[in-house]
């Protein structure tokens, strides 16, 4: 695999990556100002409606989770985490390097990660609650549990980071494994099955285990 | 004819670091083996519960999603090692 370069010669999933930002944001921006311009009195219509039906099926399905509040604050960043990693983990079937098959960019996904999880638990619980829940209940086993708990705090969001970039490389690798088993005109109809399953199939359900994981960590940091 | 049979072998297979590092690769991806039964353990029990409430069948498919990606990790990390390995030798 690729080492993660930043600038001379750029990794090829750093590329990637910065190609699906500016895509991304260039189709983000204009759609946001076609809905600004919308009348409200009137049913919108074709593509618009299609985007507003998309955002508020997302924010009935992300309230059965999270509590309003949260989701208020949130929402925003949950969207954009599930529309970047769907884009991203089947960016391969237009020929780009999926940008998860490269730790740094899965690392950096941790660390949103962890600073998303701080961020909910400064601004929704007490320093006080924090300490308590740290400490553990029971506080004669304090000294025991603290540690685990300090350990606690980072792992969940490592492991969520190496979950995503584990799952794009072991699809990525058994598919270089077949192509250079087979001819290419083999090739052609084991790649048909390989980026269906791979890239779509694993790859969405990747997109949407982290969303619904990232969404379930705040809840708890922030509930008890 | 053990000792032809050992002597043999051990000309042919001689024990050098990228061996073992291979053979430490394929005892990691063993991993798979606890992960195949949470998973299938996840399943099953999901499969019950939609039998015995098929209206709830939406959101017991999301939570058994969760958990089976929360299952699959132990064997992500086997797969890690083992990239790992394979990369040493």
């Amino acid at each position: 695999m690729n080492d993660f370069t930043l600038f001379d010669p750029m990794s090829s999933a750093v590329r990637s990556t910065l190609i699906i930002f500016a895509v991304l944001s260039i189709f983000f921006i204009i759609v946001g100002r076609k809905i600004k311009k919308l009348d409200p009195k009137k049913t919108p219509k074709g593509f618009l409606f299609g985007c507003i039906m998309i955002v508020d099926g997302f924010n009935k399905f992300i309230t059965e989770y999270m509590d309003k509040d949260k989701f208020q604050f949130f929402g925003a960043y949950l969207f954009t985490i599930i529309v970047f990693l769907a884009t991203a983990n089947t960016i391969s079937l237009i020929g780009l390097t999926p940008p998860l098959s490269n730790l740094g960019v899965a690392l950096a996904f941790t660390v949103m990660t962890f600073f998303a999880i701080k961020i909910a638990e400064f601004k929704f619980i007490s320093v006080k609650k924090k300490v308590n829940n740290l400490l553990g209940e029971v506080k004669f086993m304090a000294p025991i549990l603290f540690p685990i708990n300090l350990i606690g705090e980072v792992s969940t969001p490592f492991t969520m980071g190496l979950r995503l970039f584990v799952n794009l490389l072991s699809g990525v690798v058994i598919a270089t494994m077949v192509y250079s088993v087979l001819h290419w005109t083999l090739g052609i109809f084991a790649g048909l099955f390989l980026h269906a399953v791979f890239d779509i199939f694993f790859g969405l359900i990747q997109a949407f285990v982290f969303l619904m994981l990232t969404t379930i960590n705040i809840s708890l940091a922030t509930d008890a | 004819m053990f000792e032809t049979v050992f002597s043999t072998m051990f000309r042919f297979a001689e024990v050098t670091n990228a061996g073992l590092a291979w053979l430490g690769a394929g005892f990691a991806v063993i991993a798979g083996l606890g992960t195949g039964i949470g998973q299938g353990y996840a399943a099953g029990k999901a499969a019950e519960a939609v039998g015995r409430q098929p209206d709830a069948q939406g959101k017991i498919l999301v939570t058994t999603l969760v958990t089976q990606a929360v299952a699959e990790t132990t064997g992500l990390y086997g797969l890690l090692v083992a990239l790992i390995l394979i990369g040493k030798s």
